[in-house]
């Protein structure tokens, strides 16, 4: 090809300028990321980098769910929320004990404090919410005082005095539903704070304060904090802490490992500069064009950093075994690069394409990973066709001196004949290796059948982080500490239309009432009330009914003689009944409907403990009637709930009342505690009361819904999770769509996918038997097969092809492969593989799965490559060298047809992403499309140029 | 106009100005006497109806109506106070009877109908909610005169400013309050309440004074708390001096049928 040859020579004999180049694109990129990042005042204009490592914000903001979450969480004063346990193994009583309920009693008062003024100036100010602290010292303990007394106090207005008023403290606090299993732990030995934040990204700040408090504290006491929001917003500075550890190390291993296969230091430092250059201007393409850097886009130099190295590895590795026989640097370029362009670009266009694609899928933080990475690897590869000649031709002649492989004198170094041993084994043995892989494949398979999908943020921390070995104490001793929401909501009666059978019933209830006896004036007030509805009964509406009925008797009563009071006083309570009726959650059955939901979520055996109102009123009507066990119960009228609910308000706290249900009472909130964050567990929970409901019907029309993080976590990995795994599914389609494309013919298509195929159907094997959660990371991590096994299938293929036209049999051609390229191909594995080994060191998982996965698909798909591919195509030798092929792709009908199909399959997956048609539907479109395409198909392969080519090639033979 | 002529049955508009015991200063005295009179001890009993309203961050508001019957044994003295709910008509005729004790805590009884109870509350906090609302018990009968030191600043015109230190920090919320005192009249007009950082967290203000049967009396009071947004409003209409109530009235005889006066 004349343009590869153009442009090599161009960077070569332009080496000075090329560099250059490339220096002030990168120093201004830098820049333009720095300069507002540092100064965001001076250089307001510019955007600076933003950081977000809340996964909710995976979710667009007008996600439904989110929106409910938000606005919830508004109606009902709920905050997210930091949990602070103390525990005291030492002391008999845990830290009932005076000494540790100080330090308790310090540590909520100065939690108090932790109140800033606001980065976002449309807020007062950030920090915790005092006033809805729950903590010993800030809760209300309802209790008998002296006989027939009611006593509101705080459960721990100050540090106790003694060891006996510790204790009283404790037995106070079990006393109360709301605060056993809540903030004072099952077997009653430890405390948990619950401090409310303004916003979920203050945690760590809340966090690393109360970190340095807790130091000064004195004692046996041990203290955990944990919570999503802490999670959350810790794994967002611990990830950046991690990334300027991990990745340098992972350089210097790179770095070491390619000085050992190449020796020369100077000529190495061209594929570092390479990769950093990479990741730098894309990131700063990133930050500059305003995107935020999250979860996913985070990944990002991880993933360019391998692939750019990956090219370069090719070029060195090819540059290192020829150099030595051509002693010339620019012959030595020209040849490699010569044999390497096609490849080159090959890899490079597919794995961009198939990142590209991403960018199809319908979520926000997957476009921007996709298209990132994408220019990405478009950027390393203009860099490694013009960047690493200029750079090569740039040394000193001299340095290069004895560069190169040793052929001559002595034995070839064991990894070549290694190599080349491996080459005659997957020739002989062709049937045996592919036996063999599907073994592996069916194995694969089953594990594969196997793979849970399931997230929790707090695992993305290795089990020895404070933040999860918190997760794990407090899970044990309290009802739990990852909080969601189920929300019940009496279905709306204020639109109802006024029925004449409503109107009927009113009027024969208004006559019974006319009949009691003993109240002077009742008939006539009731037949006037008779009257009344009467006159009413045109109105449109039941609530204006009702409402109009009762501001008649309110009225009546005002204007009512001493005499006629009693009467009016009847008709008023009559009016008020019926009003009251739209009180959802004061009727005394709807609250006891609420017991058993909560009693049902128990047995989940996930849920921990869970809060009502109907827990509040229970607790207030057993206070007021005796204090004992025996009367927690709820009162049989609905005033009667009204009335211990107002007596509830009476306490220092009043305000606790509207977390759980509404001012109307048309909707109530119960706050669940779950010991797991596992998606999975919310699911089952969400799945059970879905289905109890179903058996169980509330007493009146109910609907219900869930919010909260935990909740907004299983509908992110919903959409996140399954979303990147249908994209990804979308990107295969596309990378075997370029690839059947390029080799023009579907079968080498196929070919180029098996080490993709085989890497990552290993990898989701492994993931399925080892019973490993399929998380966020490993759905991000999956893209990665993209770049990677692509890249060694292409160089193997691409060259296979090349060398099968100088050899003309496959054995030799074998041979020839298993030098040269094949050293290229194993240098990169090892290269890669153990360059990013020094992840696994990292205290976060996802970070260790990075290093895991870079092993696992380095090895796969090189053994792939190296093994089951060229055994395949021993094996399918005819049908991969046909005598006669066209480069006019449509005349290929297989390839085209193929191609085809592919693309509307391609078309019917990000379409069900979209979920705008079914799956049902768009497969019966595919189908119709496949069969169009494969007759257009048929019918361009019959077009004169086609038949011109084939009789062409038959006289030619 | 004696001082015992005043009356406000706006008793609700919470504040307390209190003699002080230490400062010696005549002129504190005086002034915290004559507010704690004009505030809590208008004529000899009063009676008024109590439209209550509270108003949340969210703009949602709750609505309570009441009646209000107050008797004094003597000005600074001995009072009972007798609260009838109308509505809303859930908690309808649930009555609170509170005997305001000087020498140590109040009594308080409550009943609720729809349980047929009575239960006494425990007079050791006086400082929790009223019925839900920004007022706090203490603003319905008043905080005890010796229960803080007083502190006369430099007032303005029209008023006198008074800064109130609790002697028992740990029995409160607050750290101190300042009290702005009409100079004619004596009426408390704004009471600002500081948190224990310092911080304004709860402002009680009279909105509008009335002379009725000549006794300034606040008809429309307001609290706003600063920390939950939430503001409580109060209405009071039909305002009665000097009816002759029965002390009977302030029973738990009269618990569970009203009197006359607190019906309407």
């Amino acid at each position: 090809m004349k343009l590869d040859k153009g442009i090599i020579k161009f960077s070569m004999h332009n080496a000075k300028e090329i560099v250059w180049i490339v220096a002030v694109v990168t120093v201004f990129m830098v820049t333009l990321t720095a300069l507002p990042t540092v100064w965001p005042q001076s250089f307001h204009f510019l955007k600076a980098m933003k950081v977000d490592t809340d996964p909710e914000n995976m979710l667009p903001a007008d996600e439904p769910i989110r929106l409910f979450h938000n606005s919830s969480k508004k109606e009902f004063a709920l905050y997210d929320m930091l949990v602070v346990g103390v525990t005291n193994e030492k002391a008999a009583n845990g830290v009932f004990n005076k000494e540790s309920l100080e330090n308790v009693f310090e540590l909520a008062e100065f939690a108090k404090t932790l109140n800033w003024p606001a980065a976002d100036s449309s807020q007062p100010s950030e920090g915790v919410i005092s006033a809805d602290i729950i903590a010993p010292s800030t809760v209300d303990s309802i209790s008998q005082g002296s006989p027939g007394e009611v006593k509101f106090e705080w459960l721990m207005s100050e540090a106790p005095a003694s060891e006996a008023e510790a204790m009283r403290i404790r037995k106070n606090a079990e006393r109360i539903p709301f605060l056993n299993g809540t903030l004072i732990s099952e077997n009653g030995k430890a405390v948990c704070l619950y401090l409310p934040l303004t916003s979920k990204k203050v945690s760590y700040k809340v966090s690393s304060a109360l970190q340095e408090k807790i130091k000064t504290l004195e004692g046996d006491d041990r203290y955990f904090i944990t919570g999503l929001p802490v999670a959350n917003d810790t794994f967002g500075v611990e990830m950046f802490k991690q990334m300027a550890v991990s990745a340098p190390m992972a350089m210097l291993v790179i770095f070491l490992l390619l000085l050992y296969f190449f020796k020369k230091l100077v000529l190495i430092i061209s594929p570092m500069i390479l990769a950093l250059v990479s990741v730098a201007v894309t990131m700063g393409l990133l930050v500059i064009t305003g995107n935020t850097i999250h979860i996913m886009s985070s990944m990002i130099p991880i993933f360019i950093m391998p692939i750019a190295v990956l090219n370069s590895v090719h070029i060195l590795s090819e540059f290192f075994d020829r150099y030595p026989k051509l002693k010339d640097r620019e012959k030595t370029l020209t040849e490699v690069m010569g044999e390497l362009f096609m490849p080159m670009l090959y890899t490079s266009l597919t794995s961009m394409v198939g990142f590209l694609s991403l960018a199809l899928t319908p979520i926000p933080p997957v476009q921007v990973f996709g298209i990132f990475i994408g220019l990405g690897i478009m950027f390393s590869w203009l860099l490694t066709i013009t960047f690493i000649p200029a750079y090569i031709m740039l040394l000193q002649t001299s340095t290069l001196d004895n560069f190169g492989i040793k052929t001559t004198g002595g034995k070839r170094p064991a990894m070549a004949r290694f190599i080349s041993r491996t080459g005659l084994f997957s020739y002989y043995k062709s049937r045996w290796i592919v036996a063999g892989a599907m073994i592996v494949m069916l194995i694969a398979v089953y594990g594969m059948s196997k793979i849970q999908i399931n997230d929790n943020p707090v695992k993305w921390f290795a089990p020895s982080h404070p933040i999860r070995v918190a997760d794990k104490e407090l899970n044990k001793h309290f009802g739990g500490t990852y909080m969601a929401y189920f929300q019940l909501e009496g279905v709306s009666a204020d639109n109802e239309k006024l029925s004449v059978d409503y109107v009927k019933k009113l009027t024969v209830k208004s006559r019974l009432h006319r009949k009691h006896g003993g109240v002077p004036g009742i008939r006539k007030a009731f037949d006037e009330t008779e009257k009344e509805i009467m006159k009413l009964s045109g109105v449109q509406t039941k609530k204006e009914f009702v409402d109009r009925l009762l501001d008649f008797a309110d009225r009546k009563l005002e204007e009512a003689s001493d005499d006629a009071y009693d009467a009016w006083d009847e008709v008023y309570s009559f009016a008020a009944k019926e009003k009251q009726s739209g009180d959802v959650f004061k009727n005394p059955e709807v609250l006891a409907y609420i017991g058993k939901l909560q009693a049902h979520m128990l047995t989940t055996g996930v849920v921990g403990k869970s809060n009502s109102i109907a827990d509040i009123v229970k607790t207030v009507y057993r206070e007021l009637l005796s204090g004992n066990g025996s009367h927690f119960s709820l009162p049989d009228s609905a005033e009667g709930v009204a009335q211990c609910l107002l007596t509830y308000q009476n306490s220092h706290r009043p305000q606790d009342l509207w977390h759980f249900v509404t001012p109307d009472y048309k909707k109530t909130s119960i706050w669940v505690q779950l010991k797991s964050g596992n998606n999975r567990d919310m699911l089952k929970v969400v799945d059970s009361m879905e289905n109890f409901i179903v058996e169980n019907p509330p007493p009146v029309k109910l609907t219900h819904k869930w919010f909260g993080l935990t909740y907004i976590n299983v509908i992110w990995q919903n959409k996140m999770v399954k979303g990147m795994m249908k994209a990804f599914a979308g990107s295969f389609l596309v990378v075997f769509l370029m690839l059947t494309v390029e080799f023009r013919s579907a079968l080498w298509g196929i070919l180029a996918m098996i080490p993709l195929t085989v890497t990552i159907a290993f990898i989701y094997g492994i993931v399925g038997i080892a019973g490993k959660d399929y998380d966020m990371p490993i759905a991000i991590l999956s893209s990665l097969t993209l770049g990677l096994a692509v890249d060694f299938a292409i160089h193997f293929l691409m060259r296979s092809r090349a060398t099968k036209v100088g050899t003309m049999s496959w054995r030799n051609t074998t041979i020839k492969m298993f030098h040269e390229p094949a050293r290229a191909i194993s240098r990169n594995i090892i290269v890669i593989a153990v360059g990013f080994l020094p992840l696994l060191a990292a205290p976060l998982v996802p970070y260790k799965t990075v290093g895991v996965f870079l092993a696992t698909i380095l090895f796969v798909a090189g053994i792939t490559t190296l093994l089951i591919l060229p055994a395949l195509m021993k094996i399918f030798a005819k049908q991969l060298f046909p005598h006669h092929t066209s480069r006019l792709f449509f005349c290929n009908r297989r390839a085209c047809t193929v191609s085809s199909v592919t693309l509307a399959a391609v078309a019917v997956i990000n379409f069900n992403l979209y979920q705008k048609i079914g799956f049902v539907q768009t497969g019966l479109l595919m189908f119709v499309f496949a069969g169009l395409s494969a007759f257009v198909c048929v019918k361009l392969s019959k077009k004169e140029k086609c038949k011109f080519r084939k009789k062409n090639r038959r006289k030619n033979r | 106009m004696k001082i015992k002529k005043l009356l406000t049955s706006a008793a609700l508009v919470c504040f307390a100005a209190q003699l002080s015991a230490g400062t010696g200063k005549l002129a504190v005295d005086e002034v915290v006497r004559k507010a704690n009179n004009a505030a809590y001890y208008g004529g000899d009993d009063g009676r008024s109806a109590v439209r209550m309203t509270i108003k949340d961050k969210l703009g949602r508001v709750r609505e309570r109506e009441f009646t209000i019957l107050r008797k004094d044994e003597s000005d600074g003295g001995k009072q009972y106070f007798y609260v009838y709910f109308r509505k809303p008509s859930d908690v309808r005729k649930m009555v609170f009877i509170v005997w305001k004790n000087i020498d140590k805590g109040d009594d308080r009884w409550l009943y609720l109908p729809a349980l047929d109870l009575v239960k006494r509350i425990a007079a050791s906090d006086k400082r929790t909610s009223f019925a839900g609302s920004d007022y706090m018990y203490e603003d319905v009968s008043g905080r005890g005169l010796g229960e803080d030191s007083h502190e006369l600043l430099e007032g303005t015109d029209t008023r006198y400013i008074i800064n109130n230190r609790p002697k028992d920090a740990d029995a409160v919320e607050f750290s101190s309050y300042k009290v702005w005192i009409d100079k004619q009249n004596f009426v408390p007009m704004k009471t600002e309440y500081l948190d224990k950082s310092g911080e304004l967290y709860r402002t009680v203000e009279a909105l509008s004074v009335e002379n009725i049967d000549d006794i300034p009396t606040v008809v429309k009071a307001r609290v706003t708390n600063h920390i939950s947004g939430s503001v409580t409003s109060l209405e009071f209409k039909n305002i009665k001096y000097n009816i002759g109530l029965k002390k009977s009235v302030f029973t738990e005889r009269y618990l569970r049928r009203p009197p006359r006066e607190a019906r309407k």
